[in-house]
Order: C-alpha cells, then sequence, then structure tokens
C-alpha cells in the first residue's frame, strides 16, 4: 500500500470489512480466553492443556454432525455440561492432586495432559483433517460493502453471550464472589471457611466447559485434527498475556488486539507472516510490560 | 565500618525508610528495633543491595555500595539473613553452607571442609546430612546463619534470627550471636521483640514509620518517651519485654 | 571411595557401556538405528537439563535450538556444499546467540512466564523457516545430501553409534561437572531460591544466562548431527513444541537434575516409539501415538509422585539396600 496516497471508496470499504472482521475474531479469541484466564486467575495455574480442550470440542462438533447431522449451535448446549464434567474429572484425577505444587509440578502436569489428550485423539481419529460445512458456513451476509460468513457471525454472538453470562456470574453471584475471593487471598479464604477445593473444581470445570464450547463453536470455521488445539492456546495465550494473565476484562481487550493484529497483518504482510507479528508482539509483552498491557508491574517476579 | 547517609527507600505512595542516617563502628552489635511495619527488612534490604534507595547512600568499608548488587556487596564481605528463611531446600545441610563456603574458597572440596567447620559452630553437625527443607523452623533460623557465616562476613546482617524459636533455642542463638561477636565480628540484629534485644546489644536503634526516632544504650532507649509511644499499639510486646 | 563411585557412576557405566559393546554383538540396522536415536534424544534431553534442570529455568522453547542447529547443518552442506561440521560450527554460535537472548528473558521472568516466552520464541523461528521460501525451502523442509565421509558426515551406523556414544559421554560429563563443581553448587543455590543465592555471593543472573546459553549450544550440537543422521530437515518437526516437549519428557521421567536421567528416559520413550512405529508404520499411522498417550499420563504421574524420576527411584533403592546391609 502506498500510504502517501489518498483513501479511495476501496480503502474505506477495506478498512470497514476489516474493522468487522476484527471485532468477529476478536469475540471468539475472548470466549476461547477466558477460560485460561480465569483458571490462571483464581488457580494461579497456567494450563498447557487448555488448547486439548478446545480441539475435544471441535470434534465434538464433528461427530455429532457426521454421525447425526446435529448443527454446532445445537450441539453447543450439550457442549456446556459435557466439558463441565470433562473439567469436573480431569480436575479430581489430574488437577487436585498439585493445586498446591511448585510451578514447574504444574507446568509438567498440565503438559502431560496435554500429550495425553492430543495423542488420544490421534489414535482414535487419526491425524486427518476433517472439515464440517453446515448450510450456514457458506451463507454470505452483506452489509453495505462488507461480506462475512453466516457461521462467523453466529459464532461471535454466541461467544460474546456466554463470555458476558461467565462475568456476570463472576460479578453477582455469591459463588463467583467467593471464586473472586479465594484468588485475592487463599490463605485468608480458608480461614473464613471457604472450601478451596471446591472453588477450584468449579474453576477448572468453568474453564473447561468455555473452552470446549468455544471448540464447538469454532468448528464450522476451520479444519478438525488432534493438534487443532496447538495454533489457538498459543493466541490464547497471546491474549491473556496481552490483557494481563488472570484478568478477564483485560482478556478482553487482549482477544480484540490480537484479532486486530491479526486481521491487519494478513491484509498488510500476507496471511503467511501474521503470526510472526503476535508472537513479537507476545514476546515484547513479556519482556516489557509483563503484567499485560494494563497490568501492574511486578506480579511475573513474584511468579505469580 | 557501614555507614548509611539519609537513606529514603519509598514504594509507590508509601515511604518504608525515611532520611536514615546510622553508623556502624568496627565490632559493634549494633540492635535495630521497631513495631511491624517500621521499615527494619526495608533497611536491610537497602544495605544488602536488594533495593535500590531513591535517595542517600550506603558506605561500607570505604566502598559506596548505593546501588551495587546483592553478590558484590556480600563479596565485599556484607552478607545477610532473610527473616522469612530461604533455605536451598532440596540440599542437605552441608550444602547449602557449602555454597556459602564457595563464594569465599574456589575448590569445593576445601569448601566442604570449610562448611563442615561452619556447622559445628553453629551446632547443625548431626544435621549435616539433612535435607535443609526437613528442618524445624528453630534450626533453619540456625542454617541461615550457618550459611551467611561461611561467606565470612565482616560485617553480618541478621534479621529477626530470634523469632519463633522456644525458649531453649533462642537462649543457643543468643549464646552463638555473643560468641560470634566475641570473636570480632560486627553485627547488625534486627529484632522485633525488645526483650531478646536489651540482653545483646550494647547500643539500639528504633526505626518507627520509616524513621530512626531514638539512638542509645538499652536502658535509655527503652525510657524514651517516643519509644514508648511508637510501641504504645503493641503492648502485648512490651509486656512480654 | 572406589564402590561409592561405582555405585554412583554404575549406571552410566552399564547404560554407556552396553551401547560402545552393541555393535559387537548385534549389526541388525535396524537395532543400530534404536540406539543411536536413544543417545541423540538422551543428549538432546541433557542439553534441555543443564538450563531446566541444573538451573531450573524451564523451557518449553528448546527446539528452537535444536532447529538452529538442523537448519545450519542442513543449509550448510545441501546449499552451500560446505562440511556438516561447519555447519553445526556455525548453529553453536548461533544458539548461543540466541540462548543469551533466551536467558536475559529468564532473568525478567519466571516460572509459567518464561516457559511461555520460549514457547513463542520456538513458534517465530517455526514460521521463519517454514515461511521464508528463498532461503530455506519453506515448508517442504530440506534434504541434506549424503556423502561418504567423517568430513561429510555421511557415515555408517556403527560410525553413528559411536559418534552419538561420544557425544553422549560428553554430554554426560558436563552433566557431572554441575553436580561436582564450584559452579554447579552455586547454580543449585539459584535454581532452590534466587534471593538467598544472591545474597550468598553468587552472581545468580549471569550464571542462569550462562547456563541458558551454555545448554542452548549443546541443543544446537544434537540438532545438526541430527539433521545429518536423518538426512531431512522438517521444519514442523525440528521447531515443533512437541519435540521440546519430547527433551522435557525424557528428563523428567530418567530424573530432573540428575546426570544419567536424560538416557534412562530417552531408552524408555524412543524403543517403545521405535517399536510401534515399526509394527503400525502404514497400517495404523495413528497408533505410533499410543506412546505418547503413555507418556503423557507418565508424567502427570511422575511429576507428582516420583518427582526425582527413575535415577531418583534407583538412588531410594540404593540408600534402602545400604540401610539393608548395615
Amino acid at each position: 500500500m502506498d500510504p502517501a496516497r489518498r483513501l479511495g471508496p476501496a480503502e474505506i470499504d477495506a478498512l470497514a470489512q476489516l474493522a468487522v472482521s476484527t471485532v468477529l475474531l476478536g469475540g471468539i479469541y475472548a470466549l476461547i480466553a477466558v477460560g485460561l484466564t480465569l483458571v490462571f486467575g483464581i488457580m494461579r495455574v497456567v494450563n498447557f492443556a487448555h488448547g486439548e480442550f478446545l480441539m475435544l470440542g471441535m470434534y465434538l462438533a464433528f461427530w455429532a454432525f457426521a454421525l447425526w447431522s446435529l448443527d454446532p449451535y445445537v450441539v453447543l448446549f450439550a457442549s456446556i455440561p459435557i466439558f463441565f464434567l470433562v473439567g469436573l474429572v480431569s480436575y479430581v484425577l489430574v488437577m487436585r492432586g498439585v493445586i498446591t505444587a511448585s510451578h514447574n509440578v504444574q507446568i509438567f502436569t498440565t503438559v502431560g495432559l496435554s500429550v495425553a489428550l492430543q495423542n488420544a485423539a490421534l489414535v482414535a481419529w487419526t491425524g486427518d483433517f476433517r472439515y464440517i460445512r453446515p448450510w450456514h458456513s457458506s451463507v454470505v451476509l452483506r452489509v453495505g460493502a462488507t461480506a462475512f460468513n453466516l457461521s462467523q457471525v453466529v459464532a461471535f454472538l454466541i461467544a460474546v453471550a456466554l463470555t458476558v453470562a461467565l462475568f456476570a456470574f463472576m460479578k453477582l453471584t455469591h459463588t463467583g464472589r467467593v471464586m473472586r475471593a479465594t484468588a485475592q487471598d487463599r490463605e485468608a479464604a480458608t480461614l473464613m471457611g471457604i472450601d478451596t477445593d471446591r472453588v477450584y473444581r468449579l474453576t477448572w470445570a468453568i474453564g473447561t466447559a468455555a473452552v470446549g464450547a468455544a471448540g464447538v463453536l469454532v468448528a464450522p470455521l476451520y479444519s478438525v485434527y488432534p493438534t487443532a488445539g496447538l495454533q489457538f492456546v498459543l493466541l490464547a495465550y497471546v491474549v491473556v498475556v496481552l490483557g494481563g494473565l488472570g484478568d478477564m476484562v483485560g482478556a478482553l481487550l487482549g482477544s480484540v488486539i490480537v484479532a486486530a493484529v491479526e486481521v491487519v497483518g494478513s491484509y498488510v504482510i500476507g496471511a503467511a507472516w501474521k503470526e510472526v507479528l503476535y508472537f513479537v508482539l507476545f514476546i515484547a509483552v513479556l519482556v516489557f510490560r509483563p503484567a499485560g498491557l494494563f497490568g501492574q508491574r511486578g506480579a511475573e517476579m513474584l511468579g505469580a | 565500618m557501614l555507614r548509611l547517609d539519609r537513606v529514603t527507600k519509598r514504594f509507590g505512595g508509601l515511604t518504608a525508610v525515611r532520611e536514615v542516617t546510622l553508623e556502624v563502628a568496627p565490632g559493634e552489635l549494633l540492635g535495630i528495633i521497631g513495631p511491624n511495619g517500621a521499615g527494619k527488612t526495608t533497611l536491610f534490604n537497602v544495605i544488602a543491595g536488594f533495593y535500590r534507595p531513591d535517595e542517600g547512600r550506603v558506605f561500607f568499608d570505604g566502598h559506596d555500595v548505593t546501588g551495587r548488587s546483592p553478590h558484590a556487596i556480600c563479596r565485599l564481605g556484607l552478607t545477610r539473613t532473610f527473616q522469612i528463611v530461604k533455605p536451598f531446600g532440596n540440599l542437605s545441610v552441608l550444602d547449602n553452607v557449602t555454597i556459602g563456603s564457595l563464594t569465599r574458597v574456589t575448590s569445593v572440596r576445601s569448601a566442604r571442609v570449610d562448611a563442615e567447620r561452619v556447622i559445628e559452630t553453629c551446632g547443625l553437625a548431626p544435621y549435616a546430612g539433612v535435607r535443609a527443607r526437613a528442618l524445624p523452623v528453630g534450626l533453619r533460623k540456625r542454617l541461615e546463619v550457618a550459611r551467611a557465616l561461611a561467606t565470612r562476613p565482616r560485617l553480618l546482617l541478621l534479621d529477626e534470627v530470634m523469632a519463633g524459636l522456644n525458649p531453649a533455642e533462642l537462649m543457643g542463638m543468643v549464646d552463638l550471636i555473643r560468641r560470634l561477636h566475641a570473636e570480632g565480628l560486627t553485627l547488625v540484629v534486627i529484632e522485633h521483640i525488645m526483650a531478646a534485644m536489651m540482653r545483646l546489644a550494647r547500643r539500639i536503634v528504633v526505626l518507627h514509620h520509616g524513621e530512626l526516632i531514638a539512638t542509645g544504650a538499652p536502658a535509655e532507649v527503652a525510657a524514651d518517651r517516643r519509644v514508648i509511644d511508637a510501641y504504645l499499639g503493641e503492648e502485648f510486646v512490651l509486656a512480654q519485654a | 571411595m572406589t564402590s561409592g563411585l561405582l555405585a554412583r557412576r554404575g549406571g552410566a557405566l552399564v547404560v554407556f557401556g552396553a551401547a560402545a559393546l552393541a555393535p559387537l554383538v548385534v549389526r541388525d540396522t535396524f537395532f543400530l538405528d534404536a540406539l543411536v536415536l536413544i543417545l541423540m534424544w538422551g543428549a538432546a534431553s541433557a542439553a534441555w537439563n543443564v538450563a531446566s534442570g541444573y538451573a531450573g529455568q524451564v523451557s518449553l522453547g528448546h527446539s528452537a535450538f535444536f532447529g538452529i542447529g538442523a537448519y545450519s547443518a542442513a543449509l550448510l552442506s545441501a546449499r552451500f556444499d560446505r562440511s556438516p561440521w561447519v555447519g553445526l560450527v556455525l548453529g553453536v554460535l548461533l544458539s548461543l546467540a540466541a540462548g543469551a537472548v533466551i536467558g536475559y528473558l529468564s532473568n525478567r521472568l519466571r516460572g509459567p512466564y518464561f516457559a511461555l516466552s520460549t514457547i513463542a520464541f520456538s513458534q517465530v523461528l517455526l514460521i521463519v523457516a517454514s515461511r521464508w521460501r528463498g532461503f530455506t525451502a519453506g515448508s517442504e523442509g530440506i534434504p541434506v545430501p549424503f556423502r561418504p565421509g567423517f568430513w561429510t558426515l555421511g557415515l555408517g551406523h556403527v560410525a553413528w553409534l559411536y559418534l552419538t556414544l561420544a557425544l553422549a559421554v560428553l554430554f554426560y560429563a558436563v552433566e557431572v561437572y554441575l553436580e561436582r563443581s564450584r559452579v554447579g553448587f552455586q547454580l543449585a543455590g539459584v535454581r532452590e531460591d534466587e534471593d538467598a543465592a544472591e545474597a550468598l555471593g553468587i552472581a545468580s543472573r549471569r550464571l542462569k544466562v550462562a547456563a541458558v546459553t551454555a545448554s542452548a549450544a549443546l541443543t544446537a550440537v544434537c540438532g545438526a548431527l541430527w539433521a545429518q543422521y536423518v538426512g531431512f530437515v522438517d521444519p514442523f518437526y525440528v521447531f515443533s513444541v512437541d519435540l521440546s516437549i519430547r527433551f522435557a519428557l525424557n528428563t523428567i521421567i530418567g530424573g530432573t537434575g540428575t546426570a544419567l536421567g536424560p538416557w534412562l528416559g530417552s531408552i524408555l520413550i524412543t524403543s517403545l516409539e521405535t517399536y510401534l512405529r515399526a509394527t503400525f508404520s502404514g497400517v495404523k499411522t495413528g497408533f505410533t501415538g499410543i506412546y505418547l498417550i503413555i507418556y503423557g499420563a507418565v508424567l502427570i504421574l511422575v511429576v507428582r509422585f516420583l518427582p526425582e524420576g527413575l535415577a531418583g527411584l534407583a538412588a531410594r533403592w540404593r540408600t534402602a539396600a545400604a540401610r539393608a546391609r548395615a
């Protein structure tokens, strides 16, 4: 692009399209990232298996569509309780024992979970790329000069609705407040009679349900394969670190930033190189603003 | 030997240490007391190089050590202990102390010999092979002192090494500190509880809200109006004293 | 003293001795190939162990350095017709620089933050290697020409075995040095508690950077040799997070921060992988993933119940045996 050139109608259209794409993508990234940041904020665990739950959500959507022709948006309603349960089980079997352990133990526990789940998918469903294309993924909506696909719009709306619901839960319900209190001070919470084990169990299950649902939502938009979670989870890390690990509102802003970098990056320098942009951004933020763009400094040195 | 010149350290809006000027003579045993949150540990962190003061300078043995890194200051001969003890948990007591010795001795073999001697001095010999994390609190405090001693300091900063000890352990620690002092080591000792300090130090300084409010012999300090006021909210502690 | 040495180093003697004697007994290339890979993955894991085990800076991006080594050797030999040994040296130099950068990050970031930054770093290299078509041949990868001779690293299986064995023994010696030397003690102090180490006169920051840098360089050596051995460099493999995890997996299962651990882990993981690959290759490629499911589960169990790995288990048995004798 020639920056000296004045914006003509074509450029304005392009900008509108970029803006809309950014918002749509940002909403979906937010739902993917919000569980990760929730788990970190309350349990102080970076979940390296987060992407694998997303991948399982994608497979759930795939098989429901392939076997019973169920639309992903129908599967979505089932996926939330299913992944809540998956979260409960994985918490009890895997996470409960290491909740007070050192960072390194926690890192490798979730890495181990990630390796096991990824390869379980590989063995069960092979490494083939699979696609689902329900009717709505080929419907193109046009508003003015911008065009987008119906699946993307619906995914965005549902993702935003779910994220808002999660926010409301954390802010307004008693359980949500108890969870936030535990995040503030684990020991004080215990002294005040809060059952921290229950809080962690619930946190992990909610985080898993959110990302599982996100997996179902993105299944019509991307290909489904055993390591599909990796690209998204790397994105989610970027989002979450940008917003400040554990900061839910920050995660929303981070999602939009990452989406903007991705959308504008693919437009300006091509899709092939856009990822370099956000990883460079990621490392830069880790180094210069480790507590996130909006957070307080120092959290990373506490190893918080 | 140690001189602080109007040292100030702020955290955001809070001034943890305000314009503290202080001198420690060679061979002295200086006590620092003050209520909780008075800035005692912050002062140690500034002296030992963990915090850079916002204003003022720190001199050790004629060197301006303001803003130098903790390891450089340790190598000059000034070592501190931590109030919340920081043992190398997975290593044995002997290895813990050996790491201290290795700052002065290059060969691991002689560092071991050195460490064994220090362990003996500190009464930790029976626990030499025990993992540090398996030690009870009283012995961990001793290990903290032993490790610092192994770096052969000329000035040792002890941060509440007597807190949380039972009476027998306390006696042992007081005895150890006296012996080290008798051998010519210069010491600065922080203690929250006045009673222990009264028995140890010839000169005591009192910190309150980050400011040095009194200095003098234990009896003078204890009678000082401002000191009593400072501790007023903590009658419990005074009663113990 | 001698018997103590034997008890401590006996395991290494058995493992490396068996590898040295193996070609006298078997000449089967399948078997020799497995041995070479066991030794090589063990060495790469030992390199990871230097930063993550001994210095406590857990990296999940060490494939970056492996890939740097592999690409340096492969590009120099395939594109510029230079000896892979020159490529190895180049890879080491580049990794020293990259390692110093990552090591510097370890001074600013701790625990999970550091691990995340290393993943991001390896991903950036992956993207560069797979997209920079003009130079790296992009995502197709680079075939490495086979030219017989030591200088060109076109060797037979037995020669490769002794070369990787020499590499393994060298890396093992580096680790033993890290257990017994002054630097090793100081590094252990930094790993256990950085503030305490600093207060005791240890230049903790410099030491961490040095450990991560050395670890990066050792990893690059493995990458360069591996590229020549396998004859093909695929960016999606050499820069993958999976590969980084593999280094960690070997080491943790064998024993983090122990000298022989990386090879103990490698024996288990590499041989089961090789077996599954041979048994199911072509039939059901997905089946080779079974070993990773098992190891994912084992990893979870080991970090929780046996944090010192197989080497720690062996040490426990030794003490128990000694106590039983006494």
